[in-house]
């Protein structure tokens, strides 16, 4: 669903930052309440010092690192059991049995084996982005048309051809969708085992937005911060989906 | 039932052959999954004995005795009723706010043009970046995860209310208005139960994601329920019980979603299941 | 009961100079879907339209019912202007439109209890004429299932009595039949025959427009049988089909059948032809008045 942005869409935002604004005003003095215009100044501050965009490096890396493994695995399993009965009918409870558990209730466990770490963040995100892509990948591989089989074998295409040149493109579809998913809630998960680990390591953590925002919470109670980094962590959502809108068109101009 | 079977067929082969081939269809998924299960717990097993440490992964034996204690004591039930209870209203109101709202944008293209925007802008901020200004705002205690459990829930509500309000197919409005139903009718009775199969469907999706803002909150901003309790005796270094309440909430977890699914299917038997990743 | 249709004076509906041109949401550009159609239909007569894909009929069927206004020239029914779709110009479409989340039953239901006519019928009488058209079309015994459990000869039996109960002057068919196996379909045009009324007087039977892209079909059917071009549709010719009715299966097999067939055929061959190479199919069908 696209937001048309014509012009009414400006409308509600900005009459709801004047309403802000005028809210922040009002405070006293002294009040650490964030307003807009203190925001921005943050912003700046934060963009110039080079912390911000240092965080949401690390967080990305994590992203990043976390979301390769878990393709690598899901998608891998994932193809398995899209073809051979035999490995979804025994695959599959295992995975429906872990799939309800969220991401984030592992943590703790993450960093009793990891410690309050990179590795702890890399392997919440990999587990959050383990599911939809798995479960994108066997639906994409399932759905493939059996005709569409039928038509290459008749062509007297062999079996591990068709793997290559049948199955996969015609899943890529799922799949792209599973990781387009799968990057969204890893990168909400990474926000939140940062904020986790930063929460109960007393903010001993090693850095990243979702640390950030909570060091500005509990420590320098700095709220415009707060906000920045909330702007930010927004900013970085969009751009990773539509980074994935781009590259799908590219990969797969056929499919939409 | 054997006796019910054999009034129905009275061929006696045909009974008996009939009742093993509905037994067997019956139990086949439930042997396969605890196949699977049980080797998911030997393989537990092995690495416990291999790590060697039951600080770092305990047994499965261990965890179960865990999960048998705490229930029996009571704080198993205790923190589920709390955690529960934030889920039940933080994603009550988020449908109770969210579908209205839904329908209403999906029914006015003004409506949508002047909210959306704003929807696109707060959906990408997930509801775990708003922990700590909703600490600032609420503190710690119920108030913070029911706040954030609406904020996760709202959006896939609204969303796929509004989808299921525009693809509506415009055959079945035309179809009554060739029967001369006044506009008000069109809207209740087939524009609203077209829509409901999607309706549904943000629901489940909206119960997902309350899951998983119910657990972020918990365990960064709240003194009590399911992830409270993960978190606080993995400071205790108790383990087994960690592992016992991840347990509990993953059944959990599960039933919300089995339930959902299971209304849908009451209330929209014809709508074909798009379950799944979404 | 005679061999050629009566046409009592005043037309039930009249097309005239009707022309509908559609904006291409994509292109912006303008697509010229029908021109220039001028058509009377009798009341009581069954009229069947027929013309290659693409050429216009549903578009005429969509404003006949109402959902569509034309750009230029007027619709009127009863010498009215139709400027709306109305419970008296009732509508099946080919994919049947029943409501998959009412049974049988209800869907026939929908219209007595929510339409215009629904104060005027108590819940015994509301019940008895659903239950009256349940039983014309044949679906007895099937009124407590739900679409998706039903044949698709039988929902179509189904789209039928919903548009019957109704009770509507006029019935406006978009190719009903075009969803059906071809044996079903031949089963159905007979029991649609008999469900109309085909062999009473005039003046009991109810007005139809019926689309097809079946010349046969349309043949077997109607009192008329309109051609229309490829598109811009235009009306190419009516013929009068003096077959005797009650139209059975035995009147396939008649010379004036073939004979009638094959003139048909001549006149649509070529436009058929070039709609069969072109691009596109149908025009879009443009939104729904809301």
């Amino acid at each position: 669903m696209r937001a048309r942005f014509g012009l009414k869409g400006f409308l509600l935002p900005c009459v709801l930052l004047i309403v802000w604004q005028l809210w922040g005003i009002a405070q006293p003095a002294q009040s650490a309440a964030p307003v807009p215009t203190h925001v921005f100044e943050s912003a700046r501050q934060l963009i110039a010092s080079g912390d911000l965009p240092l965080a949401i490096f690390q967080s990305i890396q994590r992203v990043l690192l976390g979301f390769l493994i878990a393709a690598i695995v899901a998608i891998s399993i994932g193809l398995l059991m899209g073809h051979f009965r035999f490995a979804d009918r025994n695959l599959d409870p295992i995975v429906e049995s872990f799939r309800p558990v969220a991401p984030i209730a592992l943590l703790p466990l993450a960093i009793l084996w990891f410690g309050t770490g990179t590795p702890a963040a890399v392997f919440i995100v990999a587990y959050a982005a383990f599911f939809p892509l798995i479960i994108n990948t066997i639906f994409g591989v399932k759905q493939v048309d059996g005709l569409v089989i039928q038509a290459a074998r008749t062509m007297g295409v062999g079996r591990f051809r068709i793997l290559q040149t049948v199955i996969i493109p015609s899943a890529l579809p799922s799949i792209f969708v599973g990781a387009r998913l799968a990057m969204g809630i890893a990168w909400t998960s990474i926000v939140a085992a940062e904020m986790a680990v930063g929460a109960k390591s007393g903010g001993g953590g090693t850095g990243g937005i979702g640390q950030m925002m909570f060091i500005f919470y509990a420590y320098s109670v700095k709220l415009d911060g707060i906000v920045v980094c909330m702007i930010a962590v927004g900013i970085v959502a969009l751009l990773i989906d539509l980074c994935f809108r781009i590259l799908q068109r590219k990969v797969m101009p056929w499919a939409h | 039932m054997r006796a019910r079977m054999a009034k129905q067929a009275p061929i006696l082969g045909a009974t008996d052959a009939h009742l093993t081939e509905r037994i067997l269809r019956r139990i086949s998924p439930i042997v396969v999954y605890l196949r699977s299960m049980a080797v998911v717990l030997i393989v537990w097993q092995l690495i416990h004995l291999r790590v060697g440490n039951p600080i770092l992964l305990p047994s499965p034996l261990a965890v179960a005795e865990s999960l048998y204690q705490l229930t029996r004591d009571g704080e198993i039930l205790e923190h589920s009723f709390i955690s529960l209870r934030r889920l039940a209203i933080g994603f009550g109101l988020a449908g109770l706010l969210g579908i209205p709202l839904g329908l209403f944008m999906g029914f006015s293209r003004l409506a949508q043009e002047l909210i959306d925007p704003m929807i696109e802008v707060l959906r990408p901020i997930s509801g775990i970046a708003w922990i700590p200004i909703a600490l600032f705002i609420f503190g710690i205690g119920d108030e913070l995860p029911i706040f954030i459990i609406f904020y996760g829930a709202f959006f896939p509500v609204v969303l796929n209310t509004i989808a299921g309000v525009r693809t509506v197919d415009p055959l079945l409005v035309r179809a009554a208005q060739t029967m001369g139903v006044t506009h008000r009718v069109i809207v209740s009775q087939v524009i609203f139960p077209a829509a409901l199969p999607n309706i549904l469907v943000g629901t489940r999706l909206g119960a997902g994601a309350a899951w998983m803002s119910l657990v972020a909150a918990e365990l960064i901003g709240a003194p009590s329920g399911l992830g409270f309790s993960v978190q606080w005796y993995r400071q205790l270094l108790m383990t087994s019980k960690v592992l016992a309440f991840i347990v509990v909430i993953g059944i959990l977890g599960y039933l919300t979603d089995r339930s959902l699914r299971l209304l849908q299917q009451r209330l929209t038997p014809w709508a074909v299941d798009t379950g799944g990743a979404r | 009961m005679g061999t050629l249709v009566e046409q009592p004076g005043y037309p039930k509906l009249q097309l005239a100079h009707v022309s509908k041109q559609f904006n291409v949401p994509r292109s912006g550009e303008q697509v010229r879907a029908v021109t220039d159609f001028t058509l009377d239909v009798y009341p009581g007569e069954f009229l069947s339209i027929v013309g290659p894909s693409g050429c216009g009929k549903s578009t005429v069927l969509n404003m006949l019912a109402g959902l569509d206004e034309p750009t230029s020239g007027q619709i009127t029914m009863d010498g009215q202007q139709v400027d709306g779709p109305s419970a008296e110009r009732g509508m099946v479409f080919q994919n049947y439109a029943l409501f998959p989340w009412r049974t049988a039953w209800e869907n026939i239901e929908f219209g007595p209890r929510y339409g215009p006519r629904a104060r005027k019928l108590s819940t015994q009488e509301r019940r008895a004429q659903v239950q009256r058209y349940l039983d014309l079309v044949g679906l007895t015994g099937s009124e407590h299932k739900y679409p998706h459990e039903l044949s698709g000869g039988m929902q179509q039996r189904c789209a039928l009595a919903r548009l019957l109960a109704n009770e509507p002057e006029v019935l406006l068919m978009d190719e009903p039949l075009g969803a059906v196996d071809a044996q079903t379909r031949v089963i159905l045009q007979e029991e649609l025959l008999r469900i109309w009324g085909q062999e009473s007087a005039v003046h009991d039977r109810r007005t139809v427009v019926f689309i097809t892209h079946d010349i046969d079909e349309a043949i077997f059917l109607s009192d008329r049988v309109a051609v229309m071009s490829s598109r811009p549709g235009r009306l190419k010719q009516v013929l009068d089909i003096a077959l005797p009715r009650p139209r059975v299966d035995a009147v396939r097999a008649m010379d004036e059948f073939y004979r009638l067939s094959r003139e048909i055929w001549q006149l649509i061959r070529e436009d058929a032809y070039r709609a069969s190479i072109s691009q596109g199919t149908e025009p879009m069908v443009a939104p729904v008045h809301s």
